[in-house]
């Protein structure tokens, strides 16, 4: 089985709640690291200006590229629910490595804090939440409920088989494991 | 504590309903999860869709908020210059002896009138709210002086009273999906919520099949996901547009003439104005054209969908409002919702950014009894009068309070000013001309500040008095544009260090100032007491320990409130709540006022500060000043979550950038004859050219020549207000240079 997002990009008005709600939930200080970023595009002239918004969490691909880029297996699939996690003892930290994760990562989801040596972080799309039945905060915050997240097969089956959307770019190789709706179609 | 440490499921763990009352558009039932005493974690509402009420990013944040290092935690008094923000830290005894002491001593030598209670809106509840509170103490003191005018919102109040007789004139937000077009004008409910979940009401509306169209100088967030066209217009013209789009609809025949005869008067004077009867002046599509930048086709076209797609939004903001002669863009808002027919039933909109329902609504919401200040005891009755100069008779306009303490009765106030209490508001930031405010507050002959941190006005206190936060303490309080619903706010965590609410601080003082009987009940006591004394509440609440627990009671409608939807079926038995019954488009009122600058049918009228002032040679430029989704006006200043999202920066269109040769993040100043801010440019085709735009509430930071580091736009705006009362925080000329 495997776990995945919805995004509405025709819902979002990036107002970043899903990025505040996230690092309030999983204590991440203001700084670089970012479980959940927002990416902006503009485009057009005034009057006729286009502007979207993407949520980049992890995308916890099929094939996780991330996984043969790390040089001391610091992060794996699981099985149970498709989840890619890290073991944060296990990594080497960016100095070391030189971030190979993230250099291979075409989504930049791995995450490093500011700190020396910093080891990697990322969405962990919520897996306790799981436990307790609820979805991942970033879902339940969004004021336009413009995400979602559950069974992909679920997620196909609701919203739609989309992977296209302004800013994103669907990488067959890895097969990140979201659907969409782009604003424009 | 670390993540992992958090994810363990723990006993110890509790979860409490609260809230927070800041002066947002929106009211959130907050889940805080508190450990040893400590909240680790906020969550959402959890009531199921579709009545879930959910919180924006400023809630999220207010972990960073209510833990912040900077929050104050003891008494200060003062030891460097005023503004400078050098205190030392002293007992609560000392802190209230010595503010009694000068209490008395200012009441004894120059009497009550010279005591100035300054009281603003950040802090929205019943019980420990500074503003109920103080007025309390101060009334029992023997009086004070206070002022006259809400910033947000004066425009509308004014416009809506001579209109309609009445400030509550909002539709249930879920109204919105019955609407087939909704005209955005100067509204951004994306980033001022405007309700919470209003947002997302827009967005099905729009999935259902609305059109949406955004007026406005700037292509907002709420523009950029719902409209499907977006009217830029220079920032004060918006009347001229609303009345070019009149004439159309009187030319074409497409306005709602059985609608304006059995419900409305004064049309037949609104139309000789708009055909140019009155004045010679035809005001077509070409003729605003001229004054407001938008072509003439896009009136027509805009006239005749919003004339022929019934029901029909026109959702007018608070914005615009906010300007020299904002009253009138409120009143033609209204005019064209009585035109096309579209007060009073589903899917229109009366008019107004007020947009507050009359269950439930933030107006109503019960308070600590307030005995009449003796100072206004000769005040003539305000009751229904739109003459804002008898509302002025004891009172000081609110944008004028600075003035007011520099020139006092010499400048025709009606106070010499010595004694000044600031609560709830950061006004020195948030008020028309920050420097000159920051010039008058060093005359005064005592200030009291209580705060939760050290605002811009704050380093002006003699003795800082620091306040506990929302969840530090029980208190009620309720939405102000949604709902409708009730919130407890119960207390979550203790306050840090010393603090206190307003309301303790009260309590504490009262004696010290010969009161003895301010207070005779426990906090419970209060609360149960305005619980059952709001007569709504009263009846909505049957089980206080029940609220209390759930934090939230959800009012349960019928159907969904539309206001006048009672006048609009049966007018004969409904009249509308004016001095004719009917929707006044000539105001009686108004004309008995004899300003021309409040006329009694809505008129475009230029300004100070606008294109035609020559003033725009040397500064071209138009400054507005729009809500930043970060902050609750200048509350959440410095939380880092928010902080690092939003940067204070000012937009503006390329074609003004490049001829000024400045690049996107340059450092750019802003200046005009008021003050001078550095400010990185953000540079953004979503403003369009001539117009910038700086985010209010940024904290006013001046350097040691006086220029402007932190970004507050008030620096550059003016303090004056419109002949209705409107602040005119949106009225600003300014010039742009690279550098700083």
């Amino acid at each position: 089985m495997q776990i995945g997002f919805y995004f509405d990009q025709t819902r979002c008005t990036g107002c970043g709640t899903c990025i505040v709600a996230c690092e309030d939930w999983h204590d991440i200080p203001a700084g670089p690291a970012k479980w959940i970023r927002v990416l902006y595009k503009e485009a057009g002239k005034c009057p006729e200006v286009f502007v979207s918004y993407l949520v980049v969490p992890c995308y916890h691909c099929a094939s996780p590229i991330c996984l043969p880029a790390c040089p001391v297996k610091a992060i794996s699939k699981r099985k149970k629910d498709g989840i890619v996690v890290v073991n944060r003892e296990v990594c080497l930290g960016n100095v070391k490595c030189k971030v190979a994760c993230l250099k291979a990562c075409p989504y930049d989801a791995p995450q490093f804090g500011p700190e020396p040596d910093a080891k990697m972080q990322k969405c962990d799309l919520c897996l306790e939440r799981w436990k307790e039945k609820k979805k991942p905060i970033c879902v339940e915050a969004c004021p336009t409920r413009a995400l979602d997240a559950g069974p992909l097969n679920k997620l196909e089956a609701r919203y739609g088989k989309v992977r296209k959307a302004e800013g994103f770019v669907y990488y067959k190789k890895t097969e990140p494991s979201i659907v969409l709706k782009p604003k424009r179609p | 504590m670390s993540a992992k440490e958090k994810t363990q499921p723990s006993r110890s763990t509790k979860v409490i309903t609260g809230a927070t009352a800041h002066d947002c558009g929106g009211r959130c039932p907050l889940k805080f999860h508190v450990k040893d005493g400590v909240v680790i974690r906020i969550e959402g509402d959890d009531a199921p869709e579709p009545q879930q009420l959910r919180a924006c990013l400023r809630c999220r944040a207010y972990r960073q908020f209510v833990y912040h290092p900077a929050r104050l935690k003891y008494p200060l008094k003062r030891t460097g210059a005023r503004g400078e923000g050098k205190f030392e830290r002293i007992s609560w005894d000392e802190a209230l002896d010595t503010i009694a002491s000068e209490l008395k001593r200012v009441k004894e030598t120059y009497g009550n009138s010279a005591i100035f209670l300054v009281i603003g809106g950040g802090y929205l509840a019943a019980l420990h709210s500074g503003p109920a509170v103080m007025a309390r103490l101060l009334s029992m003191f023997g009086g004070y002086t206070t002022h006259y005018g809400n910033v947000s919102s004066e425009g509308c109040i004014w416009a809506v009273t001579a209109q309609y007789g009445t400030t509550l004139v909002g539709n249930s937000r879920e109204d919105l999906l019955n609407s087939r077009l909704i005209i955005m004008w100067g509204w951004d409910p994306a980033k001022m919520i405007s309700g919470t979940n209003t947002m997302f009401h827009l967005i099905q509306a729009k999935e259902v099949g609305a059109k949406i169209v955004a007026v406005d100088p700037i292509y907002t967030d709420s523009a950029a996901a719902l409209a499907d066209e977006w009217i830029p217009i220079r920032p004060g013209t918006d009347t001229a547009m609303m009345i070019s789009m009149a004439y159309v609809m009187v030319k074409d025949n497409l306005h709602d003439e059985l609608f304006l005869n059995k419900y409305t008067i004064g049309f037949d004077q609104f139309k000789d104005y708009v055909l140019g009867t009155e004045d010679g002046l035809e005001k077509t599509p070409k003729w605003a054209e001229a004054i407001t930048g938008v072509p003439s086709a896009t009136i027509e076209r805009l006239a005749t969908e919003y004339a022929t797609i019934k029901p029909a939004a026109l959702m007018d903001g608070m914005g615009p409002a906010r300007s020299a002669m904002g009253e009138q863009f409120t009143r033609c808002a209204m005019t064209l919702a009585a035109m096309t027919g579209n007060v009073g039933i589903p899917g229109g909109h009366a008019g107004s950014g007020l947009m507050g329902l009359p269950v439930g609504h933030m107006f109503r919401s019960p308070a600590i009894p307030v005995p009449k200040n003796p100072v206004e005891a000769a005040a003539p009755s305000v009751r229904g009068s739109l003459d804002l100069i008898r509302r002025l008779v004891y009172r000081i306009h609110t944008n004028k309070i600075f003035d007011a303490m520099l020139t006092g009765k010499a400048g025709g106030y009606p106070a010499d000013i010595k004694f000044v209490w600031f609560c709830c508001n950061n006004f020195l930031n948030q008020l028309g001309n920050t420097n000159k405010a920051a010039e008058a507050l060093k005359k005064p002959e005592f200030i009291v500040v209580p705060e939760l941190f050290m605002t811009p006005t704050a380093k002006f206190a003699d003795i800082l008095l620091p306040v506990s936060a929302d969840i530090e303490r029980n208190d009620l309080t309720r939405p102000w544009p949604s709902g409708p619903y009730y919130m407890y706010i119960n207390k979550v965590i203790e306050p840090p260090g010393e603090c206190k609410s307003d309301f303790e601080i009260a309590c504490e003082l009262a004696p010290r100032v010969g009161i003895h009987d301010y207070n005779d009940k426990t906090e419970d006591e209060w609360l149960r007491l305005l619980v059952s004394l709001a007569p709504d509440m009263a009846k909505d609440i049957p089980d206080y320990d029940k609220f209390r627990s759930e934090g939230i009671h959800r009012v349960k409608l019928p159907q969904p409130i539309v206001a006048f939807r009672e006048q609009i079926e049966d007018p004969e038995k409904n009249p509308f709540p004016t001095p004719s019954g009917k929707i006044e488009i000539y105001s009686q009122r108004a004309a008995e006022i004899n300003n021309p600058l409040c006329p009694p049918i809505p008129k475009y009228l230029g300004t100070w500060e606008d294109l035609n002032d020559p003033l725009a040679k040397k500064y071209p430029l138009q400054l507005i000043t729009a809500h930043p989704k970060v902050r609750a006006h200048s509350t959440m200043h410095d939380v880092p979550w928010l902080k690092e999202l939003v940067p204070q920066r000012l937009w503006i269109n390329p074609a003004d950038a490049e001829a000024r040769g400045i690049k996107d993040g340059d450092e750019v100043m802003l200046f005009n004859d008021r003050g001078k801010v550095v400010i990185p440019a953000w540079i953004t085709e979503r403003i369009m050219p001539g117009v910038v735009c700086l985010y209010e509430g940024g904290w006013y930071q001046p350097d040691d020549k006086g220029i402007d580091r932190g970004g507050c736009a008030n620096v550059l705006t003016k303090d004056e207000y419109s002949a209705g009362g409107a602040s005119t925080l949106n009225t600003a000329l300014v010039q742009v240079r690279k550098g700083g």
